[in-house]
């Protein structure tokens, strides 16, 4: 349903992304590990557009084109068809919970006021946030910011949500209430494309995982796989670093 | 020297306060017509265009640095020479025109730092999360990005404005009749008595200009942030 083949990223000198390619089935639920600086990140912003990758080709939703001869309209295809989830939230500082979620529907899409607000209601009913329509983003918690931000990616029904280290900016406690609202929609069957460093959503969640380092997809495979029979040395190292942490934690 | 008629005060008041609208006529065309510009200017610094960044920058730089009477000298003078070169023959204008002219070309350099540095401080993952909801770049800066930059910019943009009205009295210099020109008319038809009343007449009209623009303007940003606080309390 997606796939992007071969996707080259410069910043300045430093090459981010060399050469990566990743095929996604409706249904999937894509975890991408990996250490700080391996590209998982900018990988997803290239995706959507953020970052305009030099190389590489891009099939979703009809379209096929290489990443740098890309147009405005073709952009603005691929990004009516995801939603995207940020590390710090992005919510519109200028705008309540409801109205966060209802924008792309009333700007974007054209879906008349009163539809848009039934669906942006539901949209934060499903995250557990009924009770804070009218709450601005400063007086939400980081665990209640980033649950708008998921209903403001899923309200417009998007074909693939992609998630970029969702939980990293919030405090431990606050990591449950954001991973539920994500196990939920994977029940749900929704695409998803997940960087992330908790591991054991990975495990229990991912259809799929995705191990990166230095700007190329070292390995991957199932979740069982990756986790207790892992090939390349490099993951086998990284899986042990982050894991052993988890253990700490856990005893 | 004559004694000091503070009753005269009353009658200056009076006889310029039908002038007010042309003083105010011309700020409002200022800050149109230099608003405007300030906002090309401002996302030609921002933008990565080489050389609009270098030509947004020399402009603002050298309009900086021309104070406000050598400018409208320039202007009055230089500009029907220049348009005359293109057939258009400016001699009869209105002066208005050429003050409006002066200070859009001043007030604009000056809003296009304001209008920058509030831009500057809005985050820039909030356009970049209103791409990803599928808004277009201008939809994105237009709902999302443009009001936070205006609620940033109003304190600068009231002390640009009070600053404008304070310049703007230059006009009579080339002849404009504002609340000043009246004032200076005034003087000149008394042969140079009743002076201070006239002026403090004048110091009372832009004094109660400048409250009425900040109450206003203050009056703006308090309702912009108290409708945050009240969804707090509810």
């Amino acid at each position: 349903m997606l796939e992007v083949k071969d996707i080259h990223k410069k910043f300045g000198d430093h090459e981010i992304l060399k050469g990566v390619s990743l095929n996604v089935e409706k249904g999937d639920i894509i975890v991408i590990l990996g250490p700080s600086g391996s590209g998982k990140t900018t990988l997803l912003r290239s995706i959507n557009f953020l970052e305009r990758a030099e190389k590489g080709t891009i099939d979703f939703k009809g379209i096929h084109t290489e990443f740098r001869s890309a147009g405005k309209k073709q952009i603005h295809e691929i990004r009516q068809h995801t939603g995207f989830v940020f590390q710090n939230y992005n919510l519109y500082a200028n705008k309540t919970a409801l109205e966060n979620v209802t924008e792309g529907l009333t700007v974007a899409r054209r879906v008349p006021k009163e539809e848009a607000i039934r669906r942006g209601k539901e949209a934060l009913d499903k995250v557990g946030l009924s009770d804070r329509y009218d709450f601005y983003p400063s007086q939400l918690s980081g665990g209640q910011q980033q649950r708008v931000g998921i209903a403001r990616a899923i309200v417009t029904n998007p074909d693939v949500i992609l998630f970029d280290e969702p939980t990293s900016a919030l405090d431990p406690e606050l990591v449950g209430e954001v991973l539920n609202v994500m196990k939920t929609l994977a029940k749900e069957g929704a695409t998803m494309i997940v960087v992330t460093h908790e591991m054991s959503f990975a495990q229990s969640v991912a259809s799929r995982v995705v191990f990166m380092d230095q700007g190329v997809v070292v390995e991957e495979g199932s979740p069982h796989q990756m986790f207790s029979a892992p090939k390349d040395p490099r993951t086998m190292q990284f899986l042990k670093r982050v894991l052993r942490e988890d253990f700490d934690y856990n005893i | 020297m004559r004694p000091f008629h503070p009753e005269f005060i009353l009658t200056a008041f009076v006889q310029i306060i039908p002038y007010l609208w042309v003083t105010i006529a011309t700020m409002i065309g200022t800050v149109v017509f230099g608003s405007l510009i300030g906002l090309i200017l401002a996302r030609a610094n921002i933008r990565r265009g080489f050389v609009s960044r270098v030509l947004a920058q020399a402009y603002i730089y050298i309009t900086r640095c021309i104070p406000s009477i050598v400018m409208l000298f320039i202007v009055y003078y230089g500009l029907p020479e220049l348009m005359l070169g293109f057939g258009i023959d400016l001699n009869n204008m209105n002066k208005g025109f050429f003050v409006i002219v002066t200070f859009s070309i001043l007030f604009s350099a000056n809003m296009a730092e304001v209008f920058r540095s509030a831009y500057e401080t809005i985050d820039k993952g909030q356009r970049e999360a209103a791409l990803c909801a599928g808004l277009s770049e201008w939809q994105a800066f237009y709902r999302i990005v443009l009001p936070q930059c205006i609620v940033v910019a109003l304190p600068n943009f009231t002390n640009a404005l009070v600053n404008l009205m304070k310049e703007g009295s230059l006009s009579y210099t080339i002849g404009l009749i504002d609340v000043m020109g009246k004032g200076q008319l005034m003087i000149g038809q008394n042969f140079g008595s009743y002076s201070l009343e006239t002026y403090l007449a004048l110091t009372v009209i832009y004094w109660g200009l400048t409250v009425i623009m900040e109450k206003g303007f203050g009056g703006l940003e308090e309702r912009i942030s108290k409708r945050k606080k009240l969804a707090a309390a509810s």
